[in-house]
């Protein structure tokens, strides 16, 4: 998930860290831990690796030593805020291969745009790149799903007025669930703006409640951390 | 080759026959195609001395201001500002 699955899908270029969400089970910390070993991994900074934690939604993060990956940040999460438990995520993932064999298990497009809609600025943009992104390349194949998932989460007035020309039927099933879709179908690209951002502004908002607790937890782990003798 | 810079995001609010013809080429290649070029992309900033610190974003859940650096000059620690303007 994160960034290198925004490279994957082609709206990022490069990502300086690893982000992982991991289906929660002793089994699997089993393996997380061997993989951590592997890449000679330590955890740099709070919290300290807790299923416990992870479970009320924390990231962990590592810093990798091995040759090869020396430097590298890798985050793990089991839980995303608004979206579905991991074996649903799971079932509907885009795996990839290459021709020597690897495979890569990376979140839908539709789960990756949920799990960007963050508090941060810096996510947004890219939100828009995937739905683009997602469009350009299967634009020509629509799908109830796809469609439905393209005039839910298009972010430009752009896009979604070209959506709207394209899918009245569809556009109009979901006006009660994005009023913004109205002006969309009018082609008011300018009515559209401030509503976008509106939109923007309260995710963020959304976001932000859901973290505040975890953050006065982050707040707390570090100040233990500072008094651990 | 499209523009470098960490974590760089697809240019948005255009379409893709709006896009420069760098971005263009990007979305065309395939995505395990993309994951090879992003490689390479992430060995240059490596050799460059790019750092893998993440970028302070006070914005962010995890930001922390005592142990957040204030970044590298221009996103290279081998740069410092030697001087700038008054903005």
């Amino acid at each position: 998930m994160g960034g290198q699955a925004c490279v994957f899908y082609g709206a990022a270029q490069f990502s300086k860290d690893v982000d992982f969400a991991l289906l929660a089970g002793a089994e699997n910390y089993a393996r997380l831990h061997s993989a951590l070993l592997a890449l000679e991994a330590i955890c740099i900074a709070v919290p300290r690796f807790d299923p416990a934690v992870l479970e009320r939604g924390h990231a962990v993060h590592f810093r990798c030593q091995a040759p090869g990956v020396q430097g590298l940040r890798v985050d793990v999460m089991t839980r995303l805020r608004d979206l579905a438990p991991f074996l649903e995520l799971w079932a509907r993932r885009t795996t990839l291969t290459d021709d020597s064999g690897d495979s890569y298990d990376l979140l839908s497009v539709p789960d990756l745009v949920l799990a960007k809609k963050t508090q941060r600025d810096k996510d947004w943009p890219v939100i828009t790149a995937l739905v683009d992104g997602h469009y350009h390349s299967l634009g020509g194949q629509p799908t109830p799903p796809r469609i439905d998932f393209w005039l839910r989460e298009a972010r430009t007035p752009e896009l979604l007025t070209v959506l709207a020309a394209r899918f009245p039927a569809e556009t109009q099933a979901l006006l009660n669930s994005r009023p913004l879709l109205a002006h969309a179908i009018r082609g008011d690209l300018d009515a559209m703006r401030p509503l976008l951002d509106a939109e923007v502004r309260a995710e963020q908002a959304k976001d932000r409640a859901y973290w505040e607790p975890l953050r006065r937890e982050l707040e707390a782990f570090r100040r233990e951390e500072r008094e651990a003798p | 080759m499209p523009p470098t810079s960490p974590d760089a995001t697809l240019a948005v609010e255009m379409t893709y026959e709006q896009l420069p013809d760098e971005w263009k080429e990007w979305l065309d290649l395939t995505p395990i195609e993309r994951f090879r070029e992003s490689e390479k992309i992430f060995a240059q900033y490596l050799a460059m001395g790019g750092s893998l610190d993440p970028d302070p974003d006070p914005t962010s859940p995890f930001y922390d201001p005592p142990t957040s650096g204030s970044g590298a000059a221009y996103g290279r620690p081998g740069l410092r500002v030697l001087w700038r303007s008054a903005v």
